[in-house]
Formats: C-alpha cells, structure tokens, sequence
C-alpha cells in the first residue's frame, strides 16, 4: 500500500533535528522497521516525518571508563558485528544477532527498536540485565535514564515530547561472567514470544550475581529479582524459575496464551540459567 | 477475545457507580476520548482517538449503559468504527465492597476487525488491558479528588 502523503524533512546536524523536533509533534524515523510498514498499512499516519537517516555521528561503538557507549543509529547488525560489543558487552551482541532477519538486522537501528518499545522487542531483556542507561537529548535538555525506567508500558517508554534517544551506555560486563539469550521466535515476526536475558558471576563455588531480564511475557520488560536472588542462594535453575514473573501481567494472543507463555518463560530462562552458568568462569 | 479483570477504586461503591456513569467523568478518564454525547436514555455517541506507538486512529462510536442495578452492576456495550478497524464489546462490569474503597470487576467479550486486527493480532490483547488500566487510572484520581462526602451531601 501506499502512505497518506506527508512531510518528509531530513536534518542534516543533531541540532537541526532538535530544533525540528521541538514543537513534539514531527515523527521520527531511524531505520523505519516499524514505521514504515505502519505507514503504507495507513495505520500510522504522521503528517511530518523527520529523518535521522543522515545523521551519521549518530552511529557509532565506543568504550570508555568502563563503559560501552552505542549510538542511537547503530544498526542491529552494527552492534551484532562490533569487536567491541563481542568483546566487553557479549550479551548486547548476542541479543542483536537474534533479532528478526537479516533485512531488519541490516536497516534497524538500536534507538528507533528501544524508542519503538514493541513489549516482544529483544532489547529491552539484554538492557535491563546488563542495567544499562538511556541518554535522551532534547534542544534544551540533557538526561540519562536507566533502562528499567525507561520501558514504562507497551509501546510507551521514558521518552518527552522533543526529545530522542542519542545513546545507549552499558557498563562493561566483568570477562569472567557467563552470559546467554534464549528466546523463542514468532515464526512469522521474528518477534520475542518470550526472550529471557541473563547474565551470572562466580566468586569461588557460589554465584555471587545474577540478572535476568524477561521480554514478551508482558507489556514491558522486567528484572525477575526473586529469581535472581533463588539463583545466587544456589537453587538449581529448574526450581528458581518456577515463579518466574510472578505478579506480573502477561500477554496474551492468538499465538500463545498468558498459562503458555508462562510455561515458556520458564523453560527458557531455566536454559538461559544453565547456559549462562556453564560460560562463567 | 475476552477481557476480565479488576481494579480497586478508593470510594464507597454508590460513588464509584455514579462516577462510572457519569458522562463527563467518562469522558475524562476514557484514554483519547475527544467527545462524549448523550443520544438517549443511558445512550451515547462517542469519538476516540486512540494513539499507540505509531499507530494513530479516530474511532466514531456508540456507548450504552444497560441492566442497570444501582451501586452493584451494570452492562456496557460499546461499538465503534473507523478508518483503520472497528471493534465491539460488551461487558458486565460489578462493584463489590473492599475495604474502605471499591473493586471493579469487570468481564466482558472484546472483538476486533478490519487493517488493525489483521496485522496488530499479537498486540490486541495486550493494548485492551493498557486502555483499561489507563482509564481506572485517571477515575481512581477523580475518586480521590471530589471527597465522598461532597457528593452525598450535594
């Protein structure tokens, strides 16, 4: 299908997006994975569309003091490659390298995925257990948000009007930690039914941490901290899973069913456990 | 697709039913509701802009209000149409004492159709439930705003 006309403007400096951007009400478009379907479908029809495409300082990997700073317009596939993702945040990489196809991977970028916020997007698992921060920039504004307060709901996170993501900041994982991703596949989106993230430390026989991040079970993600907690006092990761998500609201659709996706959160995050335990050192 | 739930409301429950049948408050905590016009007996017409994501959409529709039964229970039947889909539902919502306030059961038979239905399936349920939760957001603040008191003495 074809989109209802609009206005298409392409800044070529951040301030200029900024500035465009401070009225609220321009959409933007990163690599238009999500937006540009919507759009043909006529089901999302912003009038003025602004788009990051040329912002090419915007895609960039960097490591400093202990951090991995990823620029919003990385791609997937950027962050999948980057000899530097692979090598202080594996987690990151490993989590992008999943992500629908190679067309997505290739055209997607990390902050129009995380602006997005799809409740089954892949992200948001890897950035919760890595307790990574979001920095937001509007033309008079400068914040840092850490990723658990920035997914707020379905398709509704941190983010003002006038502002956008300008960059993921992700503390270096420790070389010693095991990390893993599993995550079962819609098989027609690619989209999480449920992803569950985690990452775990050894300190001499006990787990001395655990984080796990579960996408697509609900309408946001979240930080399973009774799990994590049953993990670092021992409990095998069979038992420590069975509570998984507990109190938390859980999707369901004509694919699977809230008791199903249960059932596969805690098949996978039982796996994730026992992967992740199996790469610490 | 079935949609049930609960939520508390911190008011006696006559308050909490008169709030949920009052117009004006309706179309205050209703996420997106842009008018709100009594057509007849406990009948409305209704227009919706609903905005998620990127997905935009103006719904014109029809709210009734039926089997009334003051204070306990009351059906709740909702059409609407536009552009990107339609959607129709019909629901029993019951107040049942808990506490000092209120609880909203509610259990009702949603269905969806057109554009937004066959290729938002996956999200369907799950933005009916943020609707809901936001519309007894914004009434549980009107609850706490006008003490009960107030509105018995009126």
């Amino acid at each position: 299908m074809i989109p209802q006309p609009f206005d298409y403007t392409a800044p070529r400096s951040l301030q200029e997006a900024l500035e465009l951007l401070k009225s609220g009400e321009r959409k933007i478009l990163a690599g238009g994975m999500s937006l540009i379907p919507l759009m043909k479908l006529r089901l999302a029809t912003p009038e003025q569309v602004v788009d990051l495409g040329g912002l090419k300082n915007l895609n960039y990997i960097a490591e400093n003091e202990g951090v991995v700073r990823i620029g919003a317009m990385a791609t997937h596939h950027d962050i999948e490659m980057s000899p530097v993702v692979r090598g202080r945040c594996p987690l990151l990489a490993d989590v992008a390298s999943r992500i629908g196809d190679v067309q997505v991977r290739n055209r997607g970028t990390l902050g129009g995925s995380i602006a997005h916020a799809d409740p089954a997007a892949d992200y948001p698992a890897a950035l919760i257990a890595l307790e990574s921060k979001v920095r937001l920039v509007s033309a008079n504004s400068d914040r840092t948000v850490d990723a658990a307060d920035f997914f707020l709901d379905a398709f509704t996170t941190a983010i003002e009007p006038g502002e956008i993501v300008l960059e993921l900041q992700v503390p270096i994982e420790d070389s010693s930690e095991g990390y893993a991703y599993e995550k079962v596949s819609h098989p027609a989106s690619g989209f999480a039914v449920v992803g569950v993230a985690v990452r775990v430390k050894r300190n001499g026989g006990r787990i001395s941490m655990a984080r796990i991040g579960v996408t697509g079970m609900g309408p946001r993600v979240f930080r399973d901290r009774a799990a994590e907690k049953q993990v670092e006092e021992g409990v095998d990761p069979f038992h420590a899973t069975l509570g998984i998500g507990e109190g938390e609201s859980v999707n369901s659709d004509i694919y699977a069913s809230g008791d199903y996706r249960r059932h596969l959160a805690r098949v996978h995050a039982t796996r994730a456990i026992k992967t992740a335990l199996s790469r610490a050192l | 697709m079935k949609i049930t739930g609960a939520y508390p409301i911190p008011c006696p429950s006559e308050r909490a039913y008169s709030l949920l049948q009052d117009p004006v408050i309706l179309a205050a905590c209703m996420p997106g509701c842009e008018m709100l016009e009594r057509t007849g007996d406990g009948e409305y017409r209704m227009k919706m802009r609903m905005t998620l994501a990127s997905v935009c959409g103006l719904f014109d529709g029809k709210v009734r209000i039926a089997d009334s039964q003051p204070s306990e229970r009351f059906r709740l039947v909702v059409e609407g149409t536009g552009k990107i889909g339609f959607m129709k539902g019909d629901g029993l919502l019951s107040l049942a004492p808990d506490g000092a306030g209120v609880s909203v059961q509610y259990d009702g038979e949603v269905q969806v159709g057109g554009t937004i239905a066959a290729v938002g399936q996956r999200l369907i349920d799950t933005t009916a439930h943020m609707l809901i939760k936001r519309f007894f957001e914004k009434l549980t603040k009107h609850a706490a705003a006008i003490p009960a008191s107030t509105v018995a003495a009126q």
